[in-house]
């Protein structure tokens, strides 16, 4: 398979990754009160440039643009490589703007207020680089240095059982990137001895033509990096512990940023170095996306507590990503990818609401709310729509992915649509109990509950500002699906063909 | 340099002028005795130490030609001169901090620089040892001079007894460990001469040439060296003695123990290894296979249960040999470069975490306990952000140097396909995670517990700052290091058979 690149004339992608770092080390020095203003400003600045980037993109033809590339560690064929397709550019705006969103919302952050912020800035180059990075052993560093932010953004800033969720998270995704590592370097080598190349650039990678039962290894080992990090079932009990004890802006990028990384991967890595594995294994990912669709929309429809609910979704809905991703035909593939932008706005709304839940009540158990949607209309407004476009009412975001990965799964499985079909309705179940039971049951609730939400404020101008672009994207996707379509279909096409050609 | 040389060289010895170093250190060592025999001028006696020292450093690098010297008995070459480098340069940011600590616990003697240099001295031979006999001198030097080290914790302060009754039984245990380690050394060597007859690694290498020409005799040499060498870099199942001596000892003498020490005898077993048994690398490969495997699941298990972070870093020190001569199961150049590579790392991120400890134990009522570190992030945020981020070097995240070790390590291992030790590492790895992880979750998520006030040197200040700034770096631009890595590992490699 051969590439076709388009250099930067600006090194955009460089600049993003590395303004967040500088801001960073800037705020080290500089006092307090300068994190909230240095952050958004940043955020904004990069948010910018990746929005300029998606309209400037061309999608007409499937090539590698913003594209750059230095010699870094020579001895092993290393190099600095970055550049973006459709999925890569998508997912780098998702990036920048769950970030802007969050330092928005982080307005009110009380303690440790510089900490935070420069924990949240590196998070941030780190997200970036993962997904505009085309060299391994560099997308690998990306991939792990997340984790340093991440643990201390869980663990110091979050809620009571943060430490023991913190480090959960910190060595499942750990344990599971060192066998991804192992794949790779196993890929590297395997390279080295039959093409007596030395190169860890995807570009090379990818044309290594292996044996059918070694690809069936190196996927399994890559495979495990990334099921632990989307997370699919067996192996997302790390993450509604994560989700439940981050702070709301933590919450915010786990769900909208870190979870996309392993669809991500499995999309950018395992199918296209992988066909022949891939399609060995679709069985195997099919069952696993449709238990953890089905299972965790169980589970969400038991829970209580309001994070937890909209985490175990969370696994859900990466099972239709899974689903589309393996349905391995260009209709599941563009809906993996219209899910997986979709799934981090409604996703990073839904965290957005709960957060202002406990930040106005005071708890996240259900039987302590109810009842508020009276006294503050606007936010119920949008906690509906963003509820709604999770549900996958048409017209709004998440409708267009889901149908369109079920579409994909139908034509190779219809037994596998059916099921994941049925567990769309409980997923509409679990989140409208979860609306009914925090936003409306006003006759059910006692007047000490109807008193107090009365004193309660509705969306500041902060929030307000968080949630809006959600919203109206939300509207723009499900409204006009056709112009992000186009934007990926190639991109899809490219990363099929190996799997459709073969 | 050149009065030196001439004199020197009309003691009439062949090429004697590469000795420079050694005899720096040795001369450095006798000043600094007569020094503190005559004035006990502390002051003097740090500055005379470093300054010897780093005329020494300076000697090494102005060795342009390596050579053989004393008759066949000592070779001077890029690989003894890339390790003496970087074993006075250690010994130099440990020797700055053992000052104030001393002084602090009121165990401060004259002895410990002078018994420093001449620990240094041994271990300046044991690299560039081209023959078992200067090989054993070497390491008999370093590892007499170092029981003595651990011992000395002879405070008059009434509450650290425990210390001192501590560093006594810490001491004897290695004494008679390590003696017992010697013996085996000794033996080996006994048997590796009735063999082949030489004591020179060259000349045994010409006679092992296969799987033939292996008799019991040179096999059970072989066995019983690989043992007493893995005695020496404490791995399992011969690390007894790490975890008591490293606790017991002071913490200067703890890093310098774990640092330049261990160094020393990772690179005398590479040396050993390639040079003298280059062409039977399957046999030993697999022993320091199974060692290296023993070693990281011991180390890690053990080093998860510890509460006192001293003792957690000497188990930590024990899965990192596992680490390190995990390269060793991949006889090939690229292990070789991993294994050198991984060892000139460790440097950096051992003394940082060690020095943290030196610094900190100088407050009062600071144990080295996990819940002494709580809260730490508050009270002194820059100390906790350089511990920050050696743990996370020592656990291998990038971008810290520690991952770049791993890094080569598993490109070795799987290029030999030697899966099954990677996979082994993996999971350790991840196990590991658990208590580094700790410390710094108690620094960064915890609040104080106990109202300590610190103070710290600019000495140590600037030797963690700079640590952390080397690991920080190399994470990210290890061009340089992997260079010199392999270039060594392959005149190594090209010097088999010489």
């Amino acid at each position: 398979m051969t590439f076709q690149f388009e250099p930067a004339n600006i090194p955009w992608l460089t600049i993003s990754i590395l303004l967040p770092l500088i801001a960073a080390g800037i705020l080290f020095f500089l006092n307090e009160r300068f994190a909230k203003p240095i952050s958004i400003i940043v955020s904004a600045i990069v948010f910018v440039i990746s929005t300029w980037m998606l309209f400037a993109y061309d999608f007409s033809e499937y090539k590698i643009q913003f594209y750059e590339k230095y010699t870094w560690i020579p001895q092993f064929g290393v190099s600095y490589e970055v550049g973006v397709d459709a999925l890569s550019l998508t997912m780098y705006w998702l990036t920048a703007l769950s970030f802007l969103i969050s330092f928005i919302w982080s307005t009110n952050i009380k303690k440790r207020v510089k900490e935070y912020f420069i924990a949240f800035l590196v998070l941030e180059a780190a997200c970036i680089g993962v997904f505009v990075a085309w060299d391994l052993v560099f997308f690998y560093i990306f991939w792990e240095a997340m984790l340093i932010p991440m643990f201390l953004i869980i663990g110091v800033w979050g809620y009571a059982e943060r430490i023991y969720a913190a480090t959960k998270f910190f060595i499942y995704t750990f344990f599971g990137s060192l066998f991804l590592l192992l794949g790779v370097i196993g890929l590297y080598v395997y390279q080295y001895f039959h093409y007596g190349k030395l190169s860890t650039s995807y570009f090379d990678l990818i044309n290594v033509g292996l044996p059918f039962n070694l690809e069936l290894i190196f996927f399994l080992l890559l495979a495990l990096g990334f099921a632990i990090k989307v997370p699919m079932w067996p192996f997302h009990t790390w993450l509604p512990a994560a989700h439940v004890q981050a702070p709301t802006a933590g919450s915010v990028i786990l769900a909208a940023v870190l979870l996309k990384m392993g669809t991500y991967g499995f999309v950018r890595f395992s199918v296209p170095w992988f066909p022949e594995a891939s399609k060995y294994f679709v069985p195997v990912m099919f069952t696993l996306g449709v238990i953890a669709i089905i299972y965790t929309a169980a589970m969400a429809l038991a829970q209580t507590h309001i994070k937890r609910v909209i985490a175990y979704s969370s696994v859900s809905h990466m099972g239709f990503v899974t689903l589309g991703t393996f349905a391995l035909n260009v209709e599941g593939m563009n809906g993996a990818i219209i899910t997986m932008i979709s799934h981090g706005l409604t996703s990073a709304a839904l965290f957005l609401a709960a957060g202002w839940i406990y930040e106005r009540a005071h708890s996240y158990e259900m039987r302590d709310l109810g009842g508020m949607a009276r006294f503050v209309p606007v936010f119920a407004t949008f906690f509906m729509i963003s509820a709604m476009a999770s549900v996958g009412l048409p017209g709004l975001s998440g409708f267009v992915g889901e149908f369109l990965a079920l579409l994909g799964t139908f034509k190779v499985s219809i037994l596998f649509a059916v099921l994941a079909g049925i567990a769309l309705v409980v997923g509409a179940g679990y989140t409208l109990r979860l609306y009914h039971n925090t936003m409306f049951i006003e006759n059910e609730i006692d007047e000490n509950k109807k008193h107090k939400w009365s004193q309660i404020s509705d969306l500041k101008t902060s929030e307000f500002l968080s949630f809006l672009p959600l919203i109206i994207l939300m509207f723009v996707i499900g409204i006009y699906p056709k112009w992000w379509v186009d934007l990926i279909n190639n991109t899809s096409l490219a990363i099929l063909s190996k799997v459709l050609g073969g | 340099m050149s009065i030196i040389e001439q004199l020197v060289t009309g003691l009439g010895v062949p090429n004697f002028a590469v000795l420079i170093p050694e005899i720096i250190v040795l001369i450095t060592a006798f000043i600094v005795f007569f020094i503190e025999l005559f004035t006990k001028n502390r002051a003097l006696i740090t500055a005379t130490t470093i300054a010897g020292l780093l005329l020494a450093l300076l000697s090494v690098f102005s060795i342009s030609q390596g050579d053989i010297t004393l008759y066949g008995l000592y070779i001077v070459d890029s690989f003894s001169l890339l390790f003496k480098a970087f074993l006075i340069l250690s010994t130099i940011f440990i020797i700055a901090t053992y000052r104030p600590y001393f002084e602090k616990k009121e165990i401060y003697f004259g002895e410990f620089y002078y018994l420093t240099l001449f620990a240094l001295l041994g271990m300046m031979i044991m690299v560039s040892s081209p023959n078992l006999v200067t090989f054993y001198i070497g390491l008999e030097l370093m590892s007499i001079t170092i029981y003595i080290l651990i011992g000395m914790y002879r405070t008059k302060r009434k509450d650290l007894f425990d210390y001192d009754y501590k560093s006594k039984e810490g001491a004897f245990k290695y004494l008679i460990i390590g003696g017992v380690g010697t013996a085996i050394i000794s033996y080996a060597i006994a048997l590796l001469y009735g063999a082949t007859g030489t004591f020179d690694f060259m000349e045994i290498a010409s006679l092992a040439t296969n799987e033939e020409s292996i008799n019991i005799g040179l096999l059970a040499g072989i066995v019983l060296l690989i043992i007493g060498l893995a005695l020496k870099a404490s791995a399992v199942p011969f690390h007894h003695w790490t975890p008591d001596a490293y606790e017991a000892a002071p913490t200067p003498i703890t890093t310098f123990m774990a640092v330049t020490a261990k160094v020393a005898t990772y690179a005398i077993i590479l040396r050993v290894m390639v040079e003298a048994l280059p062409y039977v690398s399957e046999d030993w490969s697999f022993a320091w296979a199974l060692l290296a495997a023993a070693s990281m699941i011991v180390g890690n298990f053990i080093a998860l249960r510890q509460k006192n972070v001293k003792r957690m870093l000497a188990y930590s020190s024990i899965a990192h040999t596992g680490y390190i001569t995990a390269a060793l199961a991949a006889p090939t150049g690229m292990g070789f470069a991993a294994f050198i590579f991984y060892s000139l790392i460790y440097i950096f991120m051992a003394i940082g975490a060690l020095v943290f400890l030196t610094a900190f134990e100088k407050n009062e009522g600071w144990t080295n306990h996990i819940d002494d570190f709580k809260g730490l992030a508050k009270q002194s945020p820059l100390m906790a952000l350089l511990m920050l981020v050696f743990m996370f070097s020592l656990l291998g995240i990038p971008p810290t140097v520690g991952f770049m070790g791993k890094l080569g390590v598993f490109l070795a291992l799987i290029g030999s396909e030697v899966w099954w030790l990677a996979v082994v590492l993996v999971i350790m790895s991840a196990i590991s995670a658990g208590y580094y992880l700790r410390v710094v979750s108690v620094m960064y998520m915890y609040e104080p517990v106990k109202k300590l006030s610190f103070s710290f040197t600019g000495a140590e200040r600037a030797i963690l700052i700079l640590m952390a700034i080397i690991v920080l770096i190399l994470g990210i631009y290890p061009t340089l290091f992997w260079n010199v890595s392999t270039t060594m590992s392959s005149i190594l490699i090209a010097s088999i058979g010489r």
